[in-house]
């Protein structure tokens, strides 16, 4: 069996946040007790990412790192491409991950204890994110 | 059809396992033929990467690199509850894979020749992990 529902995130802000309660109830609502479930991010400038659900400073860390990596100041931009400002911010999500798949056991996902689902925002947006998720199972 | 296994293993400390032969005996076991093959790490220190596996020199290049891009120890993290690997291999994970998806034919694997999939301990001291392989096909 296939079920299938769209998320629409409507924080336009850059920042982390939380979708694991979000994901249970679509799995909970698909009536699959077993199988996987897909989670994909239809934008270019937002990631989806197991992470740590205790320390607040991994994600700290996580997006230091990231700023390190793809800064986002005027000498990064004017290099890699004139004009696209947001270049560092797409960068960044590809080296994160545009979806991820989790296994479903029991009608929940099935994750570690001290993971949580994080849908990662690179970019202010004026428009809702939408995310894609797809169970397969029975 | 869906089935589903939990592989555990106990690692030596930071570095790379090959696991292909452990998810084929699940592939095996499950008696699904064709489908899909999910593999799912339940951790946010550790990671999953499909990989060379002619020479393991890839992967100690691999290692290198990780370390050069994100040190153990730097300055620029502020977690360190865990020492100072701690931060890094958060990091390492969000780089690198937290699910696999491979394709199942004839009951194994469909990996190229010089593919294997590998778990990629993070942590420098020596670590349990829980991987579990869902299967969906037929």
């Amino acid at each position: 069996m296939v079920f299938q529902d769209i998320l629409k995130i409507t924080r336009h802000g850059k920042g982390v946040y939380e979708i694991t309660d979000l994901i249970t109830d679509i799995i909970k609502e698909s009536k699959i007790a077993v199988g996987t479930c897909q989670i994909f991010s239809q934008s270019s400038t937002s990631s989806i990412l197991i992470g740590d659900t205790v320390h607040e400073s991994t994600k700290k860390g996580t997006a230091d790192f990231l700023a390190h990596f793809a800064p986002n100041d005027e000498s990064a931009i004017d290099a890699i491409n004139e004009g696209m400002k947001n270049i560092p911010d797409n960068l960044k999500n590809i080296i994160h991950r545009t979806s991820l798949s989790i296994p479903i056991s029991n009608s929940k996902p099935g994750i570690g204890v001290w993971q949580g689902i994080y849908l990662w925002q690179q970019s202010e947006s004026k428009k809702s994110r939408k995310i894609t998720v797809t169970i397969m199972g029975e | 059809m869906v089935r589903h296994q939990a592989l555990r293993f106990e690692t030596d400390g930071r570095g790379t396992y090959n696991i292909t032969k452990q998810i084929q005996e699940a592939i095996t076991n499950s008696g699904i033929r064709s489908g899909i093959c999910q593999i799912f790490m339940h951790h946010t220190s550790a990671s999953l990467i499909l990989c060379e596996n002619a020479d393991p020199d890839v992967r100690a290049d691999l290692e290198t690199f990780m370390q050069h891009i994100a040190p153990d120890g730097d300055d620029m993290f502020i977690h360190k509850s865990e020492g100072p690997d701690d931060m890094p291999a958060h990091i390492r994970t969000t780089l690198t894979q937290s699910s696999l998806s491979i394709p199942v034919e004839d009951g194994k694997e469909t990996l190229g020749i010089w593919q294997g999939v590998f778990l990629w301990e993070h942590r420098i001291k020596k670590q349990k992990r829980k991987i579990t392989v869902t299967l969906v096909g037929e």
